[in-house]
Parts: C-alpha cells; sequence; structure tokens
C-alpha cells in the first residue's frame, strides 16, 4: 500500500480537525452568514427605495453612485463566499493566486472591451437606429411585395385551370 | 489511509513526488472548471449589461416587472428575489457545515446539514419556476406592442413575455432573463442531482470507509459556486 502511494504526488485528503477546533470554525462560518445576510437586507432596503429617493435614471451621477454601491456589496458578498465558504483563504498562495489570477485577468479585459464597444454603439446610436429602421422598412416593402406576388401568381393558376 | 500532511517549498515541490498545490487532483480540478464556468456567466452578464446601457430609456424597470409573491394579491418589488436569496444563502451555509462535519468524520451531522442543503435547492429550483411562469404569463391588462404577422408589423395587445414578444419593453430582456437565470437555473438543478448522489453515498458509508469527506467538499464548491452566480445575477438583473 505504501509503494504505491510513494509513487504519487502527495497531499493531504482532508483538512481533519477536532471537536474543540470545529466549535471556533462553526462559529466562524454562522458570523460569516450574519454578515452575508446583513448585506443583502441593506441591499433589498436600497433597491425597494431607489425609485423613492429618485436614483433611478432621473440623475446620472446619482445613478452612478448607486451603482458603484451594488456592485461594492456584490463583491464583498463574493469575497466571502470564495474565501471562506469555498475555504480559498485557507489554500496555498500558489492555489489562490492560480484561480484568482487568470479570472482577475479575463475579466478586467471583458469589461473593458464591453465599456469601449458600449461607449462607440452610444456615440453612433442614431446612425444605427436608423440603419434598423431602413432594415425593418426594407422588409415591410419586401414582405408586402410578396404577398401581392403570391396572389398574382394564384391568378394565373386558376386561369390555367379554365 | 494515508492522510498525512507533506510540508513542501517551493524548489522541492516542483521536481516531483509532491502536489505543489497542496490539495488533490480532483479539487484542483473542479476549480478550474467552475473558474471557466465563471467566465462563462461573466461574458453573459456583461452582454446583459450592454444591451441595457444600449436601449436605456425602453429598458424596463426589474422592479416594475417583478412585483409578486405568493399569497398576496397585491405587488411589491424585489421581496421574491429577497426571500430567494436567503433560501441560496441558507443552503450555502448548511453545505459548509456539512463540509465541517466531514472533517470531523462526524457521519450523522453530514447526512442532517446535507438534507438540508438538498431542500434548499429544490426550493429555490421551484421558486424560479414560479418567477418564471409569472413573467410568462404576464399581467391582466397587457401591453400593446407593435408584432411581426404575416408579413405586417401590426399594434396588438401581448400579454407576458417569451422569445419573441415582450409585454415589459425590448423583448431581449426577455430573452436575457431566461437565458441567464435559466442557465442559472440549470446549475442549480444539476446541483441538487450531484448533492442528491453524494447524499447517498454519506448514507451507505462509502466516505466512511474511505476515511474522509473529500467528496463532499468538492460538491460543496460546486454548490457555492452556483451561490456566487446567483449574487450576482441578483445584482444585475434585479437591483440595477
Amino acid at each position: 500500500m505504501s509503494e504505491f502511494h510513494d509513487d504519487y504526488p502527495q497531499y493531504e485528503f482532508m483538512a481533519h480537525h477536532s471537536e474543540e477546533e470545529g466549535k471556533l470554525k462553526r462559529r466562524k462560518l454562522w458570523n460569516v452568514f450574519w454578515i452575508m445576510l446583513g448585506v443583502t437586507i441593506v441591499e433589498l432596503i436600497i433597491g425597494f427605495n431607489a425609485k423613492k429617493w429618485g436614483l433611478l435614471h432621473d440623475d446620472r451621477t446619482s445613478s452612478f453612485i448607486l451603482k458603484i454601491i451594488f456592485i461594492g456589496l456584490t463583491l464583498l458578498k463574493a469575497f466571502y463566499i470564495v474565501y471562506k465558504f469555498m475555504h480559498l483563504g485557507d489554500e496555498r498562495k500558489f492555489m489562490k493566486y492560480s484561480i484568482i489570477g487568470p479570472y482577475t485577468i479575463f475579466i478586467i479585459y471583458l469589461v473593458f472591451i464591453i465599456v469601449v464597444e458600449a461607449n462607440y454603439s452610444l456615440i453612433h446610436k442614431d446612425k444605427m437606429d436608423n440603419l434598423i429602421i431602413e432594415q425593418k422598412d426594407r422588409l415591410n416593402k419586401e414582405a408586402n411585395e410578396g404577398h401581392h406576388g403570391g396572389e398574382h401568381e394564384g391568378g394565373h393558376e386558376e386561369g390555367e385551370h379554365h | 489511509m494515508s492522510s498525512h500532511a507533506i510540508e513542501t517549498d517551493s524548489d522541492s515541490a516542483w521536481s516531483g513526488g509532491k502536489s505543489p498545490f497542496g490539495v488533490s487532483y480532483g479539487k484542483i480540478f473542479m476549480w478550474f472548471f467552475l473558474v471557466s464556468d465563471a467566465l462563462t456567466f461573466s461574458g453573459l452578464l456583461c452582454a446583459y449589461g450592454f444591451m441595457r446601457h444600449r436601449h436605456p430609456e425602453v429598458w424596463p424597470n426589474p422592479g416594475d416587472v417583478f412585483t409578486h409573491f405568493p399569497g398576496y394579491t397585491g405587488h411589491i418589488p424585489l421581496a421574491y428575489v429577497g426571500l430567494m436569496t436567503l433560501i441560496l444563502i441558507m443552503s450555502s451555509v448548511t453545505m459548509v457545515l456539512a463540509v465541517e462535519a466531514g472533517h470531523r468524520n462526524d457521519k450523522k451531522k453530514v447526512i442532517i446539514w446535507m438534507l438540508l442543503t438538498i431542500i434548499g435547492g429544490a426550493m429555490f429550483v421551484g421558486s424560479q419556476a414560479w418567477e418564471w411562469y409569472h413573467f410568462i404569463v404576464g399581467t391582466d391588462h397587457g401591453a400593446i406592442r407593435s408584432v411581426f404577422e404575416d408579413g405586417k408589423w401590426v399594434q396588438k395587445t401581448i400579454y407576458g413575455a417569451n422569445m419573441t414578444v415582450n409585454e415589459y419593453g425590448l423583448p431581449v430582456f426577455a430573452n436575457f432573463f431566461f437565458f441567464i437565470t435559466g442557465f442559472h437555473g440549470f446549475h442549480v438543478f444539476s446541483g441538487v442531482i450531484i448533492n442528491l448522489v453524494i447524499f447517498i453515498n454519506v448514507i451507505q458509508g462509502t466516505y466512511e470507509k474511505r476515511g474522509h469527506y473529500e467528496m463532499v467538499e468538492k460538491v460543496g464548491l460546486y454548490w457555492h459556486f452556483v451561490d456566487l452566480v446567483w449574487v450576482f445575477v441578483f445584482t444585475f438583473f434585479y437591483l440595477l
């Protein structure tokens, strides 16, 4: 058995711990839960009253601040889930950074591209909307012509029958 | 069972014979899978954000769309999704407690906490089905939208939303809603199934014989990931 295992990379299969350590860990986990519950309730209160407080759509700055608050609170919750619930905080440095590093790089790139493209699309909105309207008109026209053409053909068929 | 910790330093870790990450291959690849899955969801949510900011004036306010609550005929925004979020966070906590009980080889506690996790997951999937139902059926009064019908654009009263028409605003909102929450709901559903399989194994004593409950930890990772995605979907779909 031991010879067999000597040929393989070795690691601790699972972090075992005693009853007393378990008590402390459970208390910490419940604390994380209360934090996450509190953050969610704050989010819901803001979301519930955002319209009443005039934070939606009216003023660009206030809705921008609202977005920053929501995304910040979400990232806080995400940190607690990944570091405490998924125990990434307890893993080795290598492990931690090989998970978080690639993801962060890709996500920064993705958000950057989306923001740039969204800006472009908003600047050229009128041009693009005109294109869509033109396309719609053309579709309409073609559909109407196709409809009439069909009637015409039907007529021919009838004529041939007689 | 060989479950002894081995001290590694970075000089000797990569020369073979030891796992430099200090975790089993199963856990590493569960993490890598979750990273790729997280990128998929990020792509979807970024696309959603793009379309939303492309059409700011015709985009429906989610607070006006998802206002139903079971057993209550009035309209309260966010209440039901808030409850769904609470259920999922709760089931995440019970999962991490099951993992913690597994660290102590406490079979009874693992069974209890995993059972609660499965119940929470099933409740969440049911809630999502309920939400979809109300989104598809729509309101009593409906809304007038132009629809492409028999080769013509016609004004018509629309009730509810599907892939082509949407009572509440742009059809693309409904498309994103169905795709993103559907994709997430499918993750929850498969998570419940995987949890169930592991739950049966725990009851049968498979992991007790093996000497460690690492499988519980692995499915736990997947389950927490589902919760993590929901946290983001909740923010970007319902709050912003």
